[in-house]
């Protein structure tokens, strides 16, 4: 996955971009190469799931195909990461709507919530665990940082606040990460 | 492209936290990442990947269809255009050398058709009307089986060129 980043220079971005505008799969194919793993490895350490990064990362996509007429240059990485982030928030609020569902059947649905957290409690490593420690702002802060390679400039421009609130929340969050992690 | 590679953190750092501290700023932060990159998040399935991209090469299909019609009414009212401009032309010039316009010859000038049938002409001309017809009305045999198999060999086509890469 790597290699095919370093192999994206701007210009072949922009030919790539370019023929995704016009409709051509084999450059949206190119695109999933070189952005499928970061994505997803951002969309499992804000959710802790392998099922549901699954879903997030195909929606993602999905939403690229859509929504790629109305990128309007700058950085590419900044929109796609931005569409992301809405998209977790989405699934955020399904999660919330979803939990309250699941108060109101708590009886009916109590064996296939057990079910699930068993096999998600099997997956996730050490970090995945302290993450969860993390309030989810600033474990999506630490995540966007890491995985978009944006600078602070983008990412405080992103979530509309001071670059210096943005600098002072990863600083803290990281701080904190790494006493929970013993290191 | 500013992304963070080319952003300097230590001077962005000291503007912020001024440069006492800017160091302690700096190792908290390499160090945090640290842990990120020891611990590597799981990769996406293989399965995973080439579902996406065929629901991708499936999306973007109809917007490609429609790119190509668009094309082909453009050069259609070009050639429509083309043929009136022609017409109106050929009829001018005859006029302007002052040769006196028989019957049926100017037709056969500026129209390909080799014989004088008249029957035929109409029906060519009614079969054109209907094709216009359906086209301004949507139709456009969408339920005939030639669109069909012509999709189905657009979609093996894109497919074949999917899997080569």
């Amino acid at each position: 996955m790597k290699s095919a980043e370093n192999m994206a220079k701007s210009d072949d971005l922009a030919l790539i971009i370019n023929g995704c505008r016009k409709g051509d799969a084999r450059c949206f194919s190119q695109l999933v190469d070189m952005y499928a793993g970061r994505c997803y490895s951002y969309f499992y350490r804000l959710t802790g799931n392998n099922d549901i990064s699954d879903e997030l990362l195909s929606e993602l996509f999905v939403k690229l195909v859509e929504k790629i007429t109305s990128y309007k240059g700058g950085s590419f990485e900044s929109w796609m990461f931005k569409i992301a982030t809405n998209i977790f928030h989405d699934f955020l609020r399904s999660k919330q709507r979803r939990q309250k569902l699941l108060d109101a059947r708590k009886e009916r649905l109590e064996s296939e919530f057990t079910e699930l957290k068993k096999t998600n409690d099997e997956q996730i490593d050490r970090l995945q665990i302290q993450l969860k420690r993390l309030d989810t702002d600033t474990r999506e802060l630490i995540m966007l940082r890491f995985y978009s390679q944006l600078s602070f400039k983008e990412i405080a421009q992103m979530r509309s606040e001071p670059i210096g609130t943005t600098l002072a929340k990863l600083h803290r969050g990281l701080k904190k990460l790494r006493e929970f992690m013993g290191e | 492209m500013d992304n963070r590679n080319d952003e300097n953190l230590k001077e962005l750092l000291e503007n912020f936290f001024g440069p006492g501290q800017t160091q302690m700023y700096l190792d908290d932060i390499e160090k945090g990442e640290q842990i990120l990159r020891e611990h590597p998040a799981p990769e996406p399935d293989d399965m995973l990947i080439a579902n996406i991209k065929a629901q991708i090469a499936l999306s973007a299909l109809p917007r490609r269809t429609s790119i190509i019609r668009r094309v082909e009414y453009k050069v259609a009212a070009v050639a429509a255009a083309l043929i009136i401009i022609t017409a109106i032309s050929t009829n001018w010039f005859e006029k302007s050398i002052d040769v006196e316009p028989k019957s049926g010859m100017q037709v056969a000038s500026v129209f390909p058709w080799e014989s004088y049938d008249i029957d035929a002409l109409h029906s060519e001309v009614e079969q054109i009307e209907d094709e216009l017809m359906d086209i301004e009305s949507g139709r456009e045999n969408l339920d005939s089986n030639n669109d069909i198999s012509e999709m189905e060999m657009e979609l093996i086509l894109i497919a074949g060129d999917f899997w080569k890469g």
